[in-house]
């Protein structure tokens, strides 16, 4: 009975082992690159993980994706990359899942030789000079330009006159506090506009549900709502259909997923910004196996963006 | 005449039999592991998981004091965001290290204490005022910090996380020593011979004259200063202070325990058991990184190694009756 334990993980291990033909070890020739992101469950990293892969398969690497369970979870993330590191990839392609908390991660993939590329999400250039850090290059879409083309459109939308609320990512991860940087930027061009609510909801759709919810109880007068991702943008028009609001109320979200493109062609939302995540994984990896090969890598990429309304949404060329 | 070593034995066997299972569980997956993979069983590696083990393990060690005694505190990870991140503001605001130290241990303590004295003196059962808690702390750790992580310290405070001693990380060691110091308590003192003691029997435990109330807050605060401390080493090891650190900790931390051999009824379970728990989740997460196996499938392993461990620990509890 003692052993049974032992047999029966054995069992579980030689089973996930079998399931699993990526964990077999690559002798040598082609180059092991780890793609490293937020989550696995978020249609944009879905996109992002598909772009790599292809990559990964003109060129002949070997890739390895993982990803903690919830998108926040730094010190996941951080266990992730330390073990990665135990298996001598050849370079580490990361979407921090903290600006900040990155940083000792980073550090320790330098101590052990390993070049990273950092994707979508900057690291914090504070606390990055604070420390030995060295990144090989970054990987990602200007989030300011993409707050400010949404906090244009709702302005033109509403006549520049109106009240607005927003629903905020994660406090203190650049990329939503870009966007939000640059949504109040371009509102500024229109004094007759005010912010009446800002609200994080977290990332999630749940919660941007619950969130806008509330925020319609008290200000029940809102015209529009930027939400600095789909989720949480799918999320506000639940919350919209259920006070019967459908069509009144503008929402624009940012990341231009499947679900928020029907969305809008349906008119129940009525513009995203539309990044590449499928580029950035791509762009990743041909990074990631320039720099197996000592090859020099550009310091920055900056991948196009653009607001998608009805007009453009049943395209799929921004992907 | 005293038996001899090998007649005493299957004495030995029967009364650290429980123990022996968890040990056997997790040399048996260590050895899968190094069939499976070259770049497991090296002395990098195996530090590696230690090191990764440590925060867990810290808080799992105050869950099994409040697991012995019966209760459970599903607090301790938003206990933990909410030390680290008052610790971290001190520490900014150029308070002495020491010192620092002692308000993220304080707050936790202080956090454990409420809990305590809601379950004794408020008769809360432990699972709705540690759920209380849970959000209690959590929300005062976001409204601490308006949400934002705090980060930027001195490289003294860091070196609880990045220091070494022959090459074995600070946390491993500062693990070490929690664990010496709780396996001393709960085996060789009062307070841990009446934990077992209020687990077994409540009732039993309050006739026969022990302080129950006194004990049982006690368990409960030494659980709060434990995720202190895990806040303290968490923090030093992000170099920064998350209001949302710690979410779900408390799950990961009864795992290990429960892995460990310890009754969800209380009045059984030993602390050695909870570090074996505590290595087998580091183990188990670090093996399916290495097999790059996918993230999905990963949970799927890590909850079946879970049911089956106490699978088998109930059987066994079972043939030693």
């Amino acid at each position: 009975m003692k052993k049974a334990l032992g047999l029966i993980v054995l069992g579980i291990l030689s089973v996930t082992f079998l399931s699993c033909q990526r964990g077999t070890e690559q002798a040598g020739g082609a180059p092991r690159i780890a793609l490293v992101l937020k989550t696995a469950n978020n249609p944009f990293f879905i996109d992002m993980q598909k772009g790599a892969e292809e990559a990964a398969k003109k060129l002949g690497v070997t890739l390895i994706v993982q990803a903690a369970e919830r998108e926040v979870d730094v010190e996941k993330q951080m266990q992730i990359i330390e073990n990665l590191i135990q298996t001598r990839v050849a370079a580490l392609c990361v979407t921090p899942s903290g600006s900040r908390e990155i940083v000792p991660a980073i550090e320790k993939a330098n101590r052990a030789g390993i070049p990273v590329v950092i994707v979508d999400t900057r690291v914090d250039a504070k606390t990055m000079s604070e420390s030995k850090g060295k990144i090989a290059t970054f990987i990602g879409s200007d989030n300011y330009e993409g707050g400010r083309l949404a906090g244009e459109y709702i302005a033109k939308k509403l006549g520049g006159k109106g009240k607005v609320a927003v629903l905020e990512g994660i406090p203190g991860h650049e990329t939503g506090d870009s966007r939000l940087k640059g949504f109040r930027e371009a509102l500024k061009a229109a004094p007759g506009i005010e912010i009446v609510a800002s609200q994080t909801a977290n990332w999630e759709r749940d919660q941007g549900f619950n969130v806008f919810q509330n925020i319609l109880q008290s200000h029940p007068e809102i015209q529009a709502v930027f939400a600095c991702s789909d989720l949480m943008a799918l999320g506000a028009v639940e919350a919209i259909a259920a006070a019967k609001k459908t069509g009144q109320i503008t929402v624009v979200g940012f990341d231009a997923s499947d679900e928020a493109r029907q969305a809008i062609l349906k008119g129940t939302m009525d513009a995203t910004v539309a990044q590449s995540p499928a580029m950035m994984g791509a762009l990743a990896v041909e990074n990631a196996y320039r720099l197996t090969r000592g090859e020099p890598v550009k310091d920055e990429f900056v991948v196009p963006i653009k607001l998608i309304t009805k007009e453009n949404a049943g395209a799929t060329d921004a992907k | 005449m005293r038996p001899g070593p090998i007649a005493r034995l299957p004495n030995f066997i029967s009364h650290y039999g429980r123990q022996l299972g968890t040990l056997s569980g997790l040399l048996g997956l260590i050895l899968v592991l190094w069939a499976l993979t070259p770049h497991f069983l090296t002395i990098s590696n195996l530090l590696n998981i230690a090191e990764q083990a440590t925060i867990i393990a810290i808080v799992a060690a105050g869950m099994t004091f409040v697991i012995i005694t019966g209760g459970i505190d599903l607090a301790v990870g938003s206990v933990l965001a909410f030390s680290g991140v008052v610790m971290a503001s001190a520490l900014l605001r150029g308070l002495p290290l020491p010192l620092a130290l002692m308000i993220g241990l304080g707050v936790g303590l202080a956090c454990g204490l409420v809990n305590g004295l809601l379950i004794t003196v408020g008769r809360l059962p432990p699972f709705i005022a540690t759920l209380g808690m849970m959000s209690v702390a959590r929300g005062a750790a976001l409204m601490f910090t308006e949400g934002r992580p705090i980060s930027g310290f001195a490289e003294g405070f860091r070196s609880l996380a990045t220091g070494e001693v022959l090459r074995v990380p600070a946390p491993v060691i500062i693990m070490i020593v929690v664990y010496v110091v709780a396996h001393f308590v709960l085996s060789r003192t009062k307070l841990g011979r009446y934990s077992y003691a209020i687990g077994g029997n409540e009732e039993a435990a309050l006739l026969s004259g022990i302080n129950v109330r006194l004990y049982k807050t006690m368990v409960y605060g030494i659980a709060g200063m434990l995720s202190g401390l895990a806040a303290i080493l968490l923090t030093a090891r992000l170099n920064s202070a998350q209001p949302i650190a710690g979410m779900s900790y408390e799950l990961d931390a009864i795992a290990a325990t429960v892995i460990g051999g310890t009754s969800l009824l209380g009045g059984e379970g030993t602390i050695a058991g909870t570090l074996i728990g505590a290595l087998i989740m580091a183990v188990l997460r670090n093996g399916l990184n290495l097999l790059s196996v996918s993230s999905f499938f990963q949970q799927v392993v890590i909850g079946s190694v879970i049911i089956l461990a106490v699978l088998i620990d109930m059987g066994l509890k079972r043939r030693g009756k």
